[in-house]
């Protein structure tokens, strides 16, 4: 069924209930499946995402801000690893980066210091879908271009950067959510969108033969083609429905780009425990010793060797790390319980942070933390907290 | 933006259908990654050998799954990689440099440091690491991925030591060695480690010189 044909039938929405192919039994098959769809159709976790967003893009600000010394030797022309050793790396993997288009340094700076930009952009939640496309771009265009650099935390960046860019993330919390509010209320249409869309897709355009494989191309081809969509459905006042339907799919893809992030962090956590638990250090309680006596982990060395003399502390922490970080993906069922895990974590990382020195890994590890966080504490009720919903 | 939650009851029954066939397919697709992701992450098992070709299409590079941090075992060695130089001195004979230790640069930027840099925490540490995943034990580099992660050790060698200031006295370096001093951390005074006999020397490895040509120069 087209969708041409579909609109063809008219507003649905002033449509009545009996139409003629709608038996009786269509109609109780109707209202089982309303309610589910209802649901899906809600966004959820809007203030987490948000949240998620501010915490990520902040972090990679920072990250960005922190190695603009070691930029060069890092991602740029002073590298050890050449611009064509990655060429031939991504020649093979078929990574995306847009790095390997030129090896002029001007073109690697422009990157480095677009992705600042995008990172800031995007953590004040400035035009969030077009951002959050384009720091996915910057992330993973300077994290293919050395692989051979990144750590846990780098990973976890850059895999949360593109599921970052299926939600809804502007929607609370940003720049976006208040030029629409200021728009609704003043009765005033938003055109530099739509000017940055046509920006965008001549841009893409010019760029579409650098793509190693299609796969790439065909992402971000899709993410501009439905943005027009989007457009053209507002453009028309014929697409009143269609328009509907694209804010509930959209709304969708959030609602599982959510469930995805979600599912992956427990799945990072679970992965780290299980096979934590397998290994005979962890086992005997003394992980813990051997991760605060490595010369790259201990910028406080007399801080880790004061808390490695502890036995008891060791045996302790390290059997509590290895516990949560099993038990992490079941006990986030438990309402109550969360709350106090998430606090616990939250400051087991910023334990690493400090004593292996591992700040950025722990910062994103707290980001994705975060996004388990009740709604009712990341949103204090105003009025009685009975604001609609938007 | 109009609400489009919690008006359910009031969609027409295409609107339902549409919207149903699109939750189908974003949640199989959610589900499919999911999955796929589960059995990148998983031991060996005959599912993953059987599908290894589809899991890691979609999986690699893009969602790398690199979780296993400090598992099974946590690292208990502190690597230290070790390079000189052969330098050429007006058609003499070359001669051998001194060991420069380009460990202690990094772990002395670390030390004190709140907010260490890839640079000195990650490059050579992780060179390393792939350059032993990537090599049989004689050293010969085993796939397209063995001749560049040596490449890269090399030119990180390279680099330390020709960009030490007046380290080489305008000589000209015609070959680099590398060498690697693996020191296991002794176990806890308290654990049953400490007293059993596998206790534990350091590992050395010493790899063969390589030719320096002004093309691995590049960039540097």
């Amino acid at each position: 069924m087209s969708i041409d044909h579909l609109d063809h039938l008219g507003h649905p929405s002033t449509r009545p209930a009996t139409a003629p192919w709608a038996s009786a039994a269509g109609g109780r098959w109707r209202q089982a499946a309303a309610r589910p769809i209802a649901f899906a159709c809600d966004a959820h976790a809007r203030y987490q995402c948000a949240l998620f967003r501010i915490g990520l893009s902040g972090l990679v600000l920072a990250f960005l801000l922190r190695e603009w010394p070691h930029r060069r030797v890092l991602y740029g022309d002073r590298s050890p690893w050449a611009l064509d050793l990655a060429a031939r790396l991504v020649a093979e993997n078929h990574a995306f980066t847009v790095l390997t288009w030129s090896a002029g340094r001007w073109w690697f700076e422009c990157v480095y210091h677009g992705a600042i930009l995008v990172a800031a952009l995007l953590m004040l939640g400035w035009r969030t879908r077009a951002t959050s496309v384009l720091f996915l771009v910057a992330v993973l265009s300077l994290q293919n271009r050395n692989p051979l650099i990144g750590d846990g935390g780098d990973n976890v960046i850059g895999v949360m950067a593109i599921y970052l860019a299926f939600t809804q993330c502007g929607a609370v919390w940003s720049v976006d959510a208040r030029r629409a509010r200021r728009n609704r209320r003043d009765g005033r249409v938003d055109r530099a969108g739509f000017v940055m869309w046509q920006i965008l897709g001549v841009a893409l355009l010019w760029v579409s033969d650098g793509f190693q494989g299609t796969a790439w191309a065909a992402v971000l081809w899709a993410f501009w083609i439905c943005q027009g969509l989007w457009y053209a459905a507002r453009r028309w006042s014929r697409g009143a429905w269609s328009r509907e339907l694209l804010d509930a799919a959209a709304t969708m893809l959030h609602n599982c780009a959510m469930l995805v992030i979600a599912a992956q962090i427990c799945l990072i956590y679970a992965t780290a425990g299980w096979y934590k638990i397998q290994g005979t250090r962890w086992q005997d309680g003394s992980g813990l010793h051997y991760a605060l006596h490595l010369d790259y982990f201990s910028p406080w060395p007399g801080l880790g060797s004061l808390l490695a003399s502890h036995m008891l502390l060791i045996v302790l922490l390290g059997y509590g790390t290895v516990v949560m970080q099993v038990a992490f993906p079941f006990l986030l069922g438990y309402r109550r319980l969360k709350t106090a895990l998430l606090a616990v974590m939250i400051l087991e990382h910023a334990g690493i942070a400090v004593l292996l020195g591992l700040p950025f890994l722990s910062a994103a590890m707290v980001v994705c933390d975060a996004v388990f966080l009740p709604t009712a504490l990341l949103r204090p009720s105003r009025r009685s907290g009975s604001r609609p919903r938007r | 933006m109009a609400d489009t939650g919690g008006t359910g009851p009031g969609r027409s029954l295409p609107s339902l259908v549409v919207l149903a066939v699109t939750a189908a397919v974003l949640l199989g697709a959610a589900c499919w990654h999911l999955a796929t992701l589960f059995l990148a992450v998983t031991p060996d098992n005959p599912v993953r050998s059987r599908y290894a070709h589809l899991i890691n299409g979609h999986v690699y590079p893009e969602f790398t799954q690199g979780w296993q941090l400090f598992a099974p075992e946590p690292l208990h060695e502190n690597v230290v990689v070790e390079a000189r130089v052969r330098t050429d001195r007006n058609s003499e004979k070359p001669r051998a440099g001194h060991w420069v230790n380009l460990t202690t640069q990094d772990v002395a930027a670390i030390r004190h440091n709140p907010v260490p840099s890839h640079a000195h925490q990650n490059m050579l540490r992780l060179a390393w690491d792939f350059y032993q995943n990537s090599h049989s034990r004689r050293n010969a580099p085993i796939g397209v991925r063995g001749i560049l992660f040596g490449e890269y050790v090399k030119r990180i060698a390279l680099q330390r030591i020709e960009g030490r200031r007046g380290g080489l006295d305008g000589e000209r370096v015609v070959a680099v060695q590398v060498r690697v001093t693996a020191r296991p951390v002794a176990p806890p005074r308290w654990s049953d480690r400490a007293s059993s006999a596998s206790v534990q020397s350091a590992r050395h490895r010493t790899l063969p010189w390589w030719s320096v040509k002004d093309q691995d120069r590049r960039g540097l």
